[in-house]
């Protein structure tokens, strides 16, 4: 067991390691590692203005879906959590499996349909764009969210912040709001990572000018591999700040959880 | 603060569970607990009183307004939850405090209300301390203080003790009693112990299937139950059937039983109630009812010791402090109740 982890861990770490190693290397043609070492592709990729735009807009889409997100998962996730309705929870469960049924692929493809019209001329926006990572990342954080509602037993501590005289709006900003921070917080990390790394949709949709950078990082890959390598290297570092800060977020939301429970 | 159930009835939708025809009133400082075995209505009741279920027909009047159709938050009462449903992001004065910062108290004022009444709950020094890292005895205590501190007009307990220990039950017991008559509030405590319920209230009204099957003083309930489940459901019983022989005399299976008089008809089917602290060991002068037979049970529980005589083909339980081997029971008269029979 332990030699398939052991082989399983090398398949996995391997291409991260030599994508590291390969942004240092001076040149890297048919050998199985670079020569010579260098900061250049580094210091080169610092002065691409498509790759520094394409960094901007990637983190004006990350800020603006965790922007949406919170403001249609948090009130949306507690009408689900408080809604007795079957047709409710039929509803949210395809809600659900939304990005397990419809890959972003296809989601893409609707997109390019309905917005390349005279009437919704709006493919190539980075409003679409974000609008498109919304879709896709929303179903993950109204899980948390709603999961975190059910075990906080949400319910039974509104019911009693009603007997004590709160009002709903008091009873959302003072019970709702402040205790599902944790699951929030460690959700939106992951809203940020997913929407970080999005090729598929990014790819089909984004504009020209509004390209997000893991859309222009494909280009990288035409040009010198040691470019290529340092290009990937920092999306890839950008994921696993985000996903460590996620599981950060999701231990202490665990910690708190267990104190509740 | 009194409160008045009048020919409340209420059906949860698409079931037949819920209470019908309630009519039941709680004075003004009472304690009234409520029990039942599970789906009795106990719950539903507090339900209703407190204004979580507003019911379909009937009326709920608190302190002579009708407050049926009044949302929950505006009925000013104090509701302590079986799971106390504390704010675990808040600490323990910042839970009392909460239903004064809705009523628009200044800050310093409420938290020395607040402070305060952690006091009276003997929770002092406890304030910054947060409900998990509070034992279930001090949360219990921060319920009550929340429920309160802003000078509720009734008080509603649903089985506040029930996730306790025994020993912590006992002790917050005569806590809640004290609160509440410190604080002159009437109160309604749901609950399914029945011990709980004589030792705390003033009165106990006990449910089965969505109705009020007897209300009265806990003494007046132990010893004289309205029904065979009422003696059944509260403390311990010797329930047989019989049937009326004579003015004094009640036959059972295991015999006939001389009893005060009762003023039933001949022939009428009786269900015949003996508590087993009232049962005799061995043979007095002057008691009539005296049995012979065989212990098939005997459980030694410290101060007392709980047996089962077999009597005829039944079962005769009895308690006592008795040590010494049992072979014969009596039973005085007067310690013989009949109750309308079960079939």
């Amino acid at each position: 067991m332990a030699v398939v982890t052991g082989i399983y861990l090398l398949y996995l770490f391997i291409p991260i390691v030599l994508l590291f190693v390969g942004s240092f290397g001076e040149t890297w043609t048919n050998s199985l590692l670079p020569s010579g070492m260098t900061l250049d592709w580094y210091r080169e990729l610092l002065d691409d203005g498509s790759f520094r735009r394409a960094f901007i807009v990637s983190l004006e889409v990350v800020f603006a879906t965790c922007v949406a997100c919170t403001l249609v998962a948090v009130p949306l996730a507690y009408a689900l959590f408080k809604s007795a309705s079957r047709g409710v929870m039929v509803a949210a469960r395809i809600m659900f499996l939304l990005p397990i049924a419809a890959p972003p692929l296809v989601l893409a493809f609707g997109f390019i349909l309905v917005f390349s019209s005279d009437a919704l001329p709006w493919l190539g926006s980075i409003w679409l764009l974000i609008a498109g990572h919304v879709v896709l990342t929303l179903p993950y954080l109204l899980q948390t969210l709603v999961a975190d509602m059910r075990h906080l037993r949400l319910d039974a501590l509104e019911l009693a912040a009603e007997s004590l005289g709160a009002s709903f709006r008091e009873r959302f900003f003072d019970v709702v709001v402040p205790l599902l921070r944790h699951s929030l917080g460690s959700g939106l990390i992951m809203v940020a990572a997913l929407s970080i790394g999005e090729f598929q949709l990014s790819n089909l949709i984004a504009g020209f000018l509004s390209r997000p950078y893991p859309v222009v990082l494909l280009q990288a890959f035409y040009g010198a591999t040691g470019f290529a390598c340092a290009a990937t290297v920092v999306l890839l570092s950008l994921a696993l700040l985000a996903a460590a800060g996620g599981a950060y977020a999701s231990r202490s939301a665990s910690a708190y959880r267990q104190g509740t429970a | 603060m009194s409160i008045q159930l009048q020919n409340v009835t209420f059906v949860y939708p698409g079931t037949r569970v819920g209470v019908f025809g309630l009519d039941l009133s709680i004075d003004d400082g009472e304690l009234l607990a409520v029990i039942g075995a599970s789906g009795s209505g106990k719950t539903t009741l507090l339900k209703l009183i407190a204004g979580f279920e507003v019911p379909q027909s009937g009326r709920i009047v608190l302190d002579g307004q009708d407050v049926t159709g009044l949302p929950v938050r505006d009925r000013q009462l104090g509701v302590v939850f079986q799971s106390y449903a504390l704010f675990p992001h808040m600490t323990a004065w910042q839970n009392v405090a909460y239903p004064l910062k809705i009523r628009r108290v200044e800050a310093p004022e409420r938290h020395r209300r607040a402070v305060d009444a952690l006091a009276r709950v003997g929770l002092k020094g406890m304030e910054e301390r947060r409900p998990q890292t509070l034992s279930g005895g001090q949360q219990q205590r921060v319920a009550l203080a929340r429920a309160l501190v802003f000078q509720p007009k009734a008080l509603l307990l649903d089985e506040p003790l029930s996730a306790l220990d025994a020993g912590l039950r006992g002790e917050m017991r005569d806590e809640i009693r004290r609160l509440q008559r410190e604080f002159g509030i009437s109160t309604v405590h749901i609950t399914h112990d029945q011990e709980e319920a004589l030792s705390m209230a003033d009165r106990v009204a006990v449910m089965e299937a969505g109705r009020v099957i007897q209300l009265a003083s806990p003494r007046e309930l132990y010893d004289s139950p309205a029904t065979r489940s009422v003696a059944g459901f509260v403390g311990e019983a010797n329930l047989w059937e019989g049937v009326v022989d004579a003015p004094n005399a009640v036959s059972v299976p295991f015999g006939v039983l001389l009893t005060t008089a009762h003023g039933l008809g001949k022939g009428q089917a009786v269900t015949v109630l003996v508590r087993p602290e009232n049962i005799m060991v061995g043979i007095a002068d002057g008691i009539p009812n005296r049995f012979a037979g065989t212990i098939v049970r005997d459980r030694f529980l410290g101060a007392v010791r709980r047996y089962d005589l077999a009597v005829g083909g039944l079962v005769i339980r009895g308690q006592t402090g008795i040590r010494d081997p049992i072979e014969t029971v009596s039973i005085r008269p007067e310690h013989i109740r009949l109750l309308p029979s079960a079939s």
